[in-house]
C-alpha cells in the first residue's frame, strides 16, 4: 500500500507524467473487512474476473459511515462511491445516471420546480424523495404490520396470565375474605380493597415493565447495530408508546382483579371457609 | 391413586383449571410459532430451490441471483466449460428482461426470462404448450390478467424501452401457448417467459450472448460442494452458489426473525412456567392440610410430589394439545402478513409446520410444566406435618 | 399393663420457636404403654398432649430423649424411614377427619394399602371389610361432603386400621361432633381395643377419657398424673 505523498514524491523526482491516481470513499464495513485505510491504493474494474479492460489504480481518499437507510440493512454488500465520470467509464454506462437529487432553498421553490420539470420531462420523472421513501420502504411496512400483530397477540395472552394469576392469587385468600365479611365488611368494601390492591401492582408493574423495556430497547439497538454497523435505530421508545403500554396495562391489571374479586366476594362465606 | 387424586383435584376448581390450560394453551400456541419460524423459512427456501432439482446456481459475481443487472457473459463458453466435468448434468442458461405490451391506450410491463424450455426449472406449465416455437410465449395468470388475453392470443412485445426517444431496441409478434406457474414468482407480479434466442434477438447487441443466471443439476451423487469449487475455479467471474450457500446467506439476512423467534419463544416458555408453578403454588397451599395427613398416614414424600406434579403436567399437556390447534392458526395469520413482503416468492413460508417443530415444543412445555410443579410441591411435602396439622387446625 | 411395652418414652423433651420464645412443650416425658392398652392422654389446652401424640406417631421428632414403638427406636428416623414406619405400624385419626373430599369412602380406606402397594383386589375387599365393620357398608361410594361428621370420623378411622396398625392414634377423635355421634365412636374405639387394638387418644372430652382403661394427665409438659380404671 503505497500513500499518495509516496506517489505524489515519486511522480516528481521521475519526472513522471502519469497523472495521480483518483480517490474513492469506501463504507467502513468495507474497510474493516478489506482491511482498508485512507491513503492505500487499489484497482477497481466494472467487471469481475479477468475478461474486462485493464483496471484502474484509485487511491482510498475517505471512509465513510452509512446512514440510517433501512433497506440496505441486512445486506451484506459494501457501499463505495467514486467520481461520477469514472464510474460512468468503468460500469459503460455512458453519458446516463439513475437519478439526480434536487435541494431547493424552500417548499415553494420545490413545489414549483417539480412542476417545472415535470412539464418539461423528457424520459424522466421528478419525484418528491418523501414519495420515493414511502414506496421503497414497503419491506418495513411489512415488518411493522408482523410487529404489531406479536403486539396484539402478547396484549391478549397478556390479558388471559393477568387474568389467571389474579384469580389464583386472590382465591389462595379466600379464607380471608370469609372472615372479613363474616365480620359484616360489604362485598364492595372487599371487592374495591382488592381491585386497590390490583391497581397498585398493575402501577409497580407499569413501571418496571417500562424501565424493562427501556433497557431491552437500548440492548436490541446496540446488537443490531453492531450486528448490521448500521446507525439505524431498530427501536424507539417514545412518551406516545410509554403512555399507551402504562393505560393497557393499567386497565388490564385492575380489570382482572376486579374479575377475581368479583367471583369470590359473590360466593357466601361460609362456602369459602370450605362447610 | 395417583392419578385420581390428580384429576380429582383438576376437576374440584374447574374454572381455575380451565383459566390456566388457556393460558397454557396460549404460551403453547406462541412457542409453536416461533419455532415454525425460527426453522420455516430455511426449509421452504430449501424445498422451494429443489423443486427442480437444481443443485447450484452461478450468479454474477458477488451477486445472488437477480438481484442486480449484471449478467454473466460468454453463454456458449461458459456452458461448454461446464459440460467438461462428468458431475454436471443439466445446464439451463436463464436471461433476464424487461418487455412490454401495449393494451390500449397504455402499456403492460412484464418481467420475461428467456429460457431453453428442455431444461427450464422457472415455472411449471399449468394449461397449453411449452415455448417449442420461436415465436411462443408464457404468461402467468397475473400477466394474461393485466393483458385480457389467452392461450392462443397474439401480442405485440417490445423490449429495451429508452424513455428519453420512447423507442424499443426489439419488437415481435409471439403467440401465447401456454399458462404457467413461475416457481420463483412473487405474488401479484406479471411474468413471461419465450426461448432464449428468441429474447436475445429482442435486445440491445451488447446484452446478447450474455444471461442473468445459470442452473445447474448434477448427477445423482455427486458431491455438490466439490463441483461448486470446481466452478469457482474454472469461472472466476461468477459466483457459484450450493443451496447450502444459498440457505446460510438467506439466513444472515433473515437473521431478525429468528432471533426474534427464539426471544419469544424463550418468554412464551417461561410464561407458561410461570402460571403452571402459581397454579400449583396455589392449589397445593390450600391443600397443605391434606397433604400433611396424607403424609402422616404414611404416604412417602416422593408419591405426594408425584401426584402434583402429575396435575402441573396434565395442564401443560391440556394446554400444548389447546394451543397446537390455536398456533396453528395464528401462524397462518402471521405468514400471511410477512409473505407480503415485495419481491418475495409466492411459494415461501415464514411458518412452516414440521411435525418435528410440533413435538419440540410439546415436550419443552411438558418438561416445564414438570419443573414449575416440582418445586411447589417439594415444598409442600415437605412441611413439618405436626406443624402444619397444627396450623391447618387453627386455621 | 396387658402385654409387653409397645411404647416406650424415656425423659422426651420437645421445644420449639414460637415467634421469638422459645416453648418447652414437653418437659422431660417418661411413659411405657403396653400392648392391648386403652389410653387416654388428658389435661387443659397448651399442655403438651397433642405433642407427645405425635412424637409416639413419628411425625415429629424429640428436641432429646428416646422414644420407641413396637421395640423399634423411632427417634432420629430419616423422614423416609417414618413415612414407611407410619405407614405399616401406625393409624392415625384426627379431630377434623381429613378425608380427601375428592375421594369415596372407600377410596379413601383403599388409600394407604395402594401406598403399601397391597393388590388391587385384596385392598379393595379389605376396605370393603373395614367399612362394615364401622357400620359404614351402605355408604362405601359416597364422598365426605355426603357423609354426616360421625361417618366420616368412622371412615377416618376404617382408614387408619387399613395396614393392620400396631396402634392407634387418635387426637381430639370427638371434637367435632355432638354427643350423640361421639358416644358411638366411643363405643367404636371400645370394640376396636376389645378386639385387640392398642389405642392412645388425646382427648377433652371426659366420657371418652372415662371409657378408656388408662388416664394419664399432663399439665405444662410433664405427666402429672397416671391412673388404670378398673
Amino acid at each position: 500500500m503505497i500513500s499518495p505523498l509516496a506517489t505524489f514524491l515519486a511522480a516528481l523526482v521521475l519526472q513522471d507524467s502519469t497523472p495521480m491516481p483518483r480517490t474513492i470513499a469506501i463504507d467502513e464495513a468495507f474497510a474493516e473487512a478489506a482491511h482498508l485505510n485512507v491513503g492505500d491504493r487499489v484497482s477497481i474494474s466494472g467487471r469481475p474476473g479477468t475478461e474486462t479492460a485493464p483496471a484502474e489504480w484509485v487511491v482510498v481518499g475517505a471512509i465513510f459511515r452509512r446512514g440510517a437507510d433501512p433497506s440496505e440493512v441486512a445486506r451484506a454488500d459494501f457501499k463505495v462511491r467514486l467520481h461520477l465520470d469514472q464510474l460512468q467509464r468503468l460500469s459503460g454506462y455512458g453519458d446516463r445516471v439513475d437519478r439526480f437529487a434536487i435541494a431547493t432553498t424552500d417548499s415553494a421553490d420545490m413545489a414549483r420546480t417539480l412542476e417545472r420539470v415535470n412539464r418539461q420531462a423528457f424520459g424522466f420523472r421528478a419525484y418528491r424523495s418523501r414519495e420515493i421513501a414511502v414506496e421503497t420502504s414497503r419491506t418495513f411496512l411489512v415488518v411493522s404490520r408482523f410487529h404489531r400483530a406479536i403486539g396484539v397477540i402478547t396484549i391478549v395472552a397478556s390479558s388471559v396470565f393477568l387474568l389467571c394469576i389474579m384469580v389464583l392469587k386472590v382465591e389462595e385468600r379466600r379464607r380471608d375474605i370469609a372472615a372479613l365479611r363474616l365480620m359484616g365488611i360489604s362485598r364492595a368494601s372487599v371487592a374495591q380493597s382488592i381491585v386497590i390492591e390490583a391497581a397498585l401492582v398493575a402501577v409497580l408493574g407499569s413501571a418496571l415493565g417500562v424501565l424493562l423495556g427501556w433497557v431491552a430497547s437500548l440492548f436490541v439497538n446496540s446488537h443490531y447495530q453492531a450486528l448490521y454497523q448500521t446507525p439505524l435505530a431498530f427501536s424507539i421508545i417514545t412518551g406516545p408508546i410509554v403512555a399507551f403500554a402504562v393505560t393497557l396495562s393499567l386497565v388490564l391489571g385492575i380489570a382482572a382483579g376486579l374479575a377475581a374479586s368479583l367471583r369470590l366476594v359473590r360466593t357466601p362465606p361460609l362456602t369459602l371457609l370450605g362447610r | 391413586m395417583k392419578l385420581t387424586l390428580a384429576k380429582a383435584s383438576l376437576v374440584r376448581h374447574r374454572s381455575r383449571t380451565i383459566l390456566a390450560v388457556l393460558g397454557v394453551a396460549i404460551a403453547a400456541a406462541m412457542l409453536l410459532d416461533m419455532v415454525m419460524l425460527a426453522s420455516g423459512m430455511r426449509e421452504s427456501f430449501r424445498e422451494l430451490l429443489m423443486t427442480r432439482g437444481f443443485e447450484i446456481r452461478l450468479a454474477p459475481k458477488g451477486t445472488l441471483p437477480f438481484d442486480t443487472d449484471a449478467t454473466i457473459p460468454g453463454v456458449r463458453a461458459v456452458t461448454d466449460i461446464l459440460r467438461t466435468n462428468p458431475d454436471i448434468e443439466t445446464i439451463s442458461p436463464v436471461m433476464g428482461a424487461s418487455i412490454h405490451i401495449p393494451v390500449g391506450e397504455r402499456n403492460v410491463s412484464s418481467a420475461a426470462l428467456g429460457i431453453d424450455p428442455s431444461v427450464q426449472g422457472d415455472y411449471e406449465l399449468l394449461l397449453g404448450e411449452d415455448v417449442t416455437r420461436s415465436d411462443a410465449i408464457v404468461a402467468n395468470d397475473y400477466l394474461l390478467e393485466q393483458l385480457g388475453a389467452k392461450i392462443g392470443d397474439t401480442l405485440n412485445v417490445a423490449t429495451g424501452y429508452d424513455p428519453q426517444t420512447r423507442s424499443y431496441t426489439g419488437q415481435r409478434r409471439l403467440v401465447i401457448t401456454g399458462r404457467v406457474r413461475f416457481i420463483y414468482g412473487a405474488a401479484q407480479q406479471p411474468g413471461s417467459a419465450m426461448r432464449r434466442e428468441t429474447l436475445e434477438g429482442m435486445v440491445e447487441p451488447e446484452r446478447r450472448d450474455r444471461v442473468s443466471l445459470f442452473m445447474v443439476s448434477l448427477r445423482k451423487g455427486a458431491d455438490i460442494e466439490q463441483a461448486r469449487s470446481w466452478i469457482a475455479e474454472q469461472l472466476p467471474n461468477v459466483t457459484a452458489i450450493s443451496i447450502a450457500t444459498a440457505i446460510a446467506q438467506v439466513d444472515q439476512r433473515l437473521s431478525y426473525f429468528r432471533q426474534l423467534a427464539f426471544i419469544l419463544g424463550a418468554v412464551s416458555l417461561f410464561v407458561g412456567f410461570l402460571l403452571v408453578t402459581t397454579l400449583v403454588t396455589v392449589s397445593v397451599n390450600e391443600r397443605a392440610g391434606e397433604i400433611a395427613v396424607m403424609r402422616a398416614i404414611g404416604v412417602s414424600r416422593a408419591h405426594v410430589v408425584q401426584q402434583i406434579v402429575i396435575e402441573g403436567v396434565a395442564i401443560s399437556a391440556g394446554g400444548a394439545v389447546l394451543g397446537l390447534a390455536l398456533g396453528l392458526v395464528t401462524a397462518r395469520y402471521l405468514n400471511a402478513i410477512l409473505s407480503a413482503f415485495p419481491g418475495l416468492p409466492v411459494a415461501i413460508d415464514f411458518f412452516l409446520f414440521q411435525p418435528r417443530a410440533a413435538w419440540s415444543a410439546l415436550a419443552l412445555l411438558i418438561a416445564s410444566g414438570i419443573a414449575a410443579g416440582i418445586y411447589p410441591a417439594w415444598r409442600a411435602a415437605s412441611l413439618p406435618i405436626a406443624e402444619t396439622l397444627r396450623r391447618e387446625a387453627i386455621a | 399393663m396387658t402385654g409387653p411395652a409397645i411404647v416406650s418414652l424415656r425423659e422426651v423433651k420437645r421445644d420449639y420457636a414460637l415467634g421469638a420464645e422459645r416453648v418447652h412443650a414437653l418437659q422431660g416425658v417418661t411413659l411405657d404403654v403396653a400392648s392391648g392398652d386403652y389410653v387416654a392422654i388428658v389435661g387443659p389446652s397448651g399442655c403438651g398432649k397433642s405433642t407427645l401424640l405425635n412424637l409416639i406417631g413419628v411425625i415429629d421428632q424429640p428436641t432429646s430423649g428416646t422414644v420407641s414403638i413396637a421395640g423399634k427406636r423411632v427417634d432420629g428416623m430419616s423422614d423416609r424411614e417414618a413415612t414407611t414406619f407410619r405407614l405399616r405400624s401406625i393409624g392415625f385419626v384426627f379431630q377434623r377427619f381429613y378425608l380427601m373430599p375428592i375421594l369415596s369412602a372407600l377410596e379413601n380406606v383403599v388409600l394407604p394399602m395402594a401406598e403399601a402397594k397391597v393388590p388391587p383386589r385384596e385392598r379393595t375387599k379389605r376396605a370393603a371389610e373395614l367399612l362394615d365393620y364401622v357400620g359404614l357398608s351402605a355408604r362405601l361410594n359416597h364422598r365426605p361432603s355426603e357423609l354426616s361428621g360421625g361417618e366420616q370420623q368412622r371412615v377416618a378411622i376404617a382408614r387408619s386400621l387399613a395396614n393392620r396398625p400396631s396402634l392407634l392414634l387418635a387426637d381430639e377423635p370427638t371434637g367435632e361432633l355432638d354427643a350423640h355421634t361421639g358416644a358411638e365412636i366411643i363405643s367404636l374405639f371400645q370394640r376396636l381395643n376389645a378386639d385387640g387394638t392398642t389405642i392412645v387418644v388425646v382427648t377433652h372430652d371426659e366420657d371418652l377419657a372415662t371409657a378408656a382403661r388408662r388416664q394419664i394427665h399432663m399439665r405444662d409438659g410433664r405427666i402429672v398424673g397416671d391412673a388404670f380404671e378398673i
